[in-house]
């Protein structure tokens, strides 16, 4: 199955009054590649996740997940249907505890399962714990595994490393190596950490003003003239 | 013809005082994203003040029984102290309700539960005080002035409904004058808009939360003088129902906006207005029908932003 | 002495708190609750004192009618939810609240004000299945029982982790799988049920029924006994009911300042106690 289509967007737009967040995107995902989406703040990045799991609508174009239209479709309809994500501001369930956690995200009663999922964020000592008693990158972690949870085939992660040191990103790129093979993984990554997404990603794309700008292996977008005058202003 | 002029009348007369009412829960909303649900005992106290600085004698069965001022206020002053004793009361709601909560950061429903204990105690006080009869006003405070004014074509008004008008419509007007063009207006719009930018920019949010509280307050207490002008006192109760109402003004107009308060105590007003004699026992259904159907159609009232979920 | 009919009300105090509990417990601040419980007693006392077969020829009223009354009030009271909670559960917070409110008032204003629902004075003479008040309490701790039961089994069943994880962020809940709105209108109906089985049996206790128990006050009031109570477990609602409902009575010696010492409990409670009663063991 891999090298096939997962994720296809065509012609996306999405417009906020006045402002065009996304525009015209056109581009697909292969099953089981790591496609990382760089640009600045408000390039709208954080908008074409919000389109793809449902909780944006798209002012013109669609998203067509295994072949299939999203439109109309709501954020707990696609993740049935395999798509999972992270949020940039940490949002899990900060008054439940961490098992409470993943078996709402499984949405069974199944705690072995749930605690073998803890563990591969080594956090299985805190099962009882409430998530929001966490250490930041405990919290982090356990987003990541309440989204793993949901079984899903595509993985949306937005700025998993955020607020990591050095050590704790080269742990986050093994960690993400290792579940994008055992789960089967596609997955889109948001990061601004230029050489984690070099050395993690197999594509990018750059988003600048809701367009995409370029797109293609690391080194290809690396020598782009658009994403060097993007990134460091005309002229440079 | 006439007669849909003269319902008119009547409901932009009574919808002036909806709006004036709301205008305080919405003032408070603004700045602390609240409900005070004390408000509608502000207005009865307001109502009470007012019955006393006409002069009016308590009743036998409060403990103040047969009890009355020294001194005898015309109705402007009247009204005005009314308003002002309405604002000491809300700024000790304010104190005793809000602030603990607020020092706290805690969650809002706290704030709807103490708010109304507040309004409890105040009812309560007032039957303590004040007995539960009902109190009519003197019949003598507009003085010569006749009781009903006739507007030519058949129309006519009664005096305290163009009272109402006057009043609500004045008041309205300085109340936007000084938002928009005084400093402390200005530095409330502040607060509301983004609380700690305001406190960054050196605005003292705290105390504008006062302010806010004290004019809503002074709000409430002249609404329910002016109601009480117009259709008496109840009974220590009378406020609930034109609490009730105020709510569904905000509401409707969308919260935290004051050209929606407004226009909603009109809008309310004048729907009251034109509910035909016959259905008239519907009369505060239709109103809250009205609000529902407006919520179901548009979520965030008329004027109200719609909530943006930031991811 | 115990009174015996007080118990009752602090029952049906509980089970009221229990209505409001649920939403809440899905994040939802609805304060239809009056409403609902009003209409479960208006269906029992229009069926128990106009169908006389119901009547038996007993002394007293049988259970059986009591019993048909609920499941007859029971899927009306359902259905109704059903229809009211799909649009306004797409309402946020207090807008939400307000609506509900909305609601309430108007059902107060048309059974006041209609003839078939016995207008201001309400029904009367509604039959008494129980010679006593013991019947009553009986019959109010099993529905109790069986409400609490369903609470206890909720905070174990994925659909109680649902409502918790709404509570706690709607917005992940739903991108995690949660079908929110589902989730919301279950939440919203069973408490309408509850509400209207307790409406059912206070009719008869109470031998009248008028539409003055939709009111405002008791919106808010049965919402301070879930506030107080402490609003994490089922178990902070039934002791705020239990509580809140006895303390005007038991305060009744010192005459009328009690309703004065019932707004002071209500106003300090969430500023000394904003957990409630009933804390969440933290683990």
């Amino acid at each position: 199955m891999i090298g096939s289509t997962s994720l296809e967007l065509n012609g996306l737009s999405v417009r906020f009054g006045g402002l065009q967040a996304l525009d015209q995107l056109s581009f697909s995902l292969q099953q089981g590649e790591i496609f990382g989406l760089i640009g600045p703040n408000g390039a709208g990045k954080t908008t074409l996740f919000n389109v793809i799991t449902g909780l944006t609508a798209a002012t013109s174009g669609e998203v067509r997940w295994q072949g299939k239209t999203t439109a109309g479709l709501r954020p707990d309809q696609l993740c049935n249907l395999g798509i999972a994500r992270t949020f940039q501001n940490l949002r899990v369930f900060s008054d439940l505890s961490c098992i409470d956690n993943l078996q709402i995200a499984m949405g069974c009663n199944d705690r072995r399962t749930a605690l073998e999922l803890l563990a591969i964020m080594d956090l299985q000592e805190k099962g009882t714990h409430i998530a929001g008693s966490l250490a930041y990158g405990e919290q982090r972690r356990l987003e990541l595994v309440r989204a793993l949870a949901t079984k899903p085939q595509l993985l949306l992660l937005d700025e998993p490393a955020a607020g990591m040191n050095p050590v704790e990103k080269q742990k986050l790129q093994v960690l993400l190596n290792t579940i994008r093979k055992q789960f089967q993984l596609t997955i889109l990554i948001i990061e601004h950490h230029v050489p984690l997404m070099m050395k993690l990603c197999d594509r990018l794309a750059v988003l600048n003003f809701g367009r995409c700008i370029a797109i293609g292996s690391p080194q290809e977008v690396q020598e782009d003239p658009l994403v060097i005058e993007a990134y460091l202003g005309r002229g440079a | 013809m006439e007669v849909w002029l003269q319902l008119l009348v009547n409901g932009i007369s009574i919808g002036a005082v909806y709006a004036l009412f709301a205008l305080g829960y919405t003032l408070v909303f603004s700045v602390l994203g609240v409900i005070n649900f004390a408000h509608g005992a502000v207005f009865t106290c307001g109502a009470y003040f007012t019955y006393i600085f006409l002069g009016g004698v308590v009743g036998s069965n409060g403990l103040l029984a047969a009890q009355k001022l020294p001194v005898t206020f015309p109705l402007a002053i009247a009204l005005v102290l009314a308003g002002l004793t309405a604002a000491m009361v809300g700024l000790l709601v304010e104190t005793v309700a809000f602030k603990p909560l607020r020092r706290r950061g805690a969650e809002p429903l706290l704030y709807l539960i103490t708010s109304l204990g507040a309004g409890v105690i105040i009812v309560n006080l007032i039957q303590l005080l004040m007995g539960a009869e009902a109190y009519a006003l003197p019949s003598n405070i507009l003085g010569s002035m006749p009781a009903v004014l006739a507007l030519g074509h058949g129309l006519q008004i009664r005096t305290v409904q163009l009272l109402l008008l006057l009043v609500g419509g004045v008041t309205m007007l300085i109340l936007n004058i000084w938002l928009n063009q005084s400093l402390s207006g200005k530095a409330l719009q502040a607060v509301a808009e983004d609380a700690t930018t305001a406190r960054l920019l050196g605005i003292n949010s705290g105390a504008m939360i006062q302010l806010a509280f004290a004019i809503a307050s002074f709000l409430a207490g002249l609404s329910g003088g002016l109601v009480a002008l117009s259709v008496n006192i109840g009974g220590p109760y009378f406020g609930i129902s034109y609490g009730l109402k105020g709510l569904g003004v905000l509401v409707l107009g969308g919260l935290g906006s004051v050209p929606g308060a407004m226009l909603g105590g009109l809008i309310i007003g004048i729907t009251e207005a034109f509910v035909p004699a016959k259905l008239s026992a519907y009369k505060d259904a239709v109103a809250f029908a009205f609000l529902f159907l407006v919520l179901i159609i548009r979520p965030q009232g008329l004027f109200g932003k719609p909530p943006i979920e930031k991811v | 002495m115990f009174d015996i009919s007080l118990f009752v009300l602090m029952l049906l105090g509980a089970l009221l708190a229990l209505a409001v509990y649920l939403p809440l417990r899905a994040g939802q601040l609805s304060l239809a609750t009056p409403g609902f419980y009003t209409i479960g007693g208006t269906v029992a006392a229009l069926l128990s004192t106009t169908v006389p077969e119901l009547g038996g020829n007993e002394q007293t009223y049988p259970l059986t009618s009591v019993f048909l009354e609920l499941m007859l009030a029971i899927p009306l009271v359902a259905l109704l939810a059903f229809l009211i909670g799909k649009p306004v559960l797409k309402l946020k917070g207090i807008y939400l609240a307000i609506a509900t409110i909305a609601l309430v008032e108007i059902l107060r204003v048309v059974l006041l004000s209609s003839p078939w629902f016995g207008a201001a004075v309400g029904i009367f003479a509604i039959p008494q299945p129980f010679e006593g008040p013991e019947g009553y309490a009986a019959a109010f701790a099993v529905l109790l029982g069986i409400t609490a039961w369903g609470c206890q089994r909720l905070e174990t069943e994925p659909l109680g982790r649902e409502m918790a994880a709404i509570r706690n962020d709607e917005l992940a809940a739903r991108c995690m799988g949660v079908n929110s709105e589902r989730v919301k209108l279950i939440a919203f109906v069973l408490s309408a049920i509850i509400a209207a089985a307790a409406g059912v049996l206070a009719a008869h206790f109470f031998n009248s029924w008028s539409a003055r128990q939709a009111s405002f006050d008791a919106s808010i009031t049965t919402l301070a006994f879930v506030v107080l109570g402490g609003s994490r477990t089922w178990l902070g609602p039934v002791i705020g009911g239990l509580v809140l409902t006895a303390l005007p009575e038991l305060l009744r010696p010192i005459g009328d300042l009690r309703l004065i010492v019932f707004g002071l409990v209500i106003l300090l409670g969430p500023i000394f106690i904003p957990q409630g009663l009933i804390q969440q063991k933290r683990s």
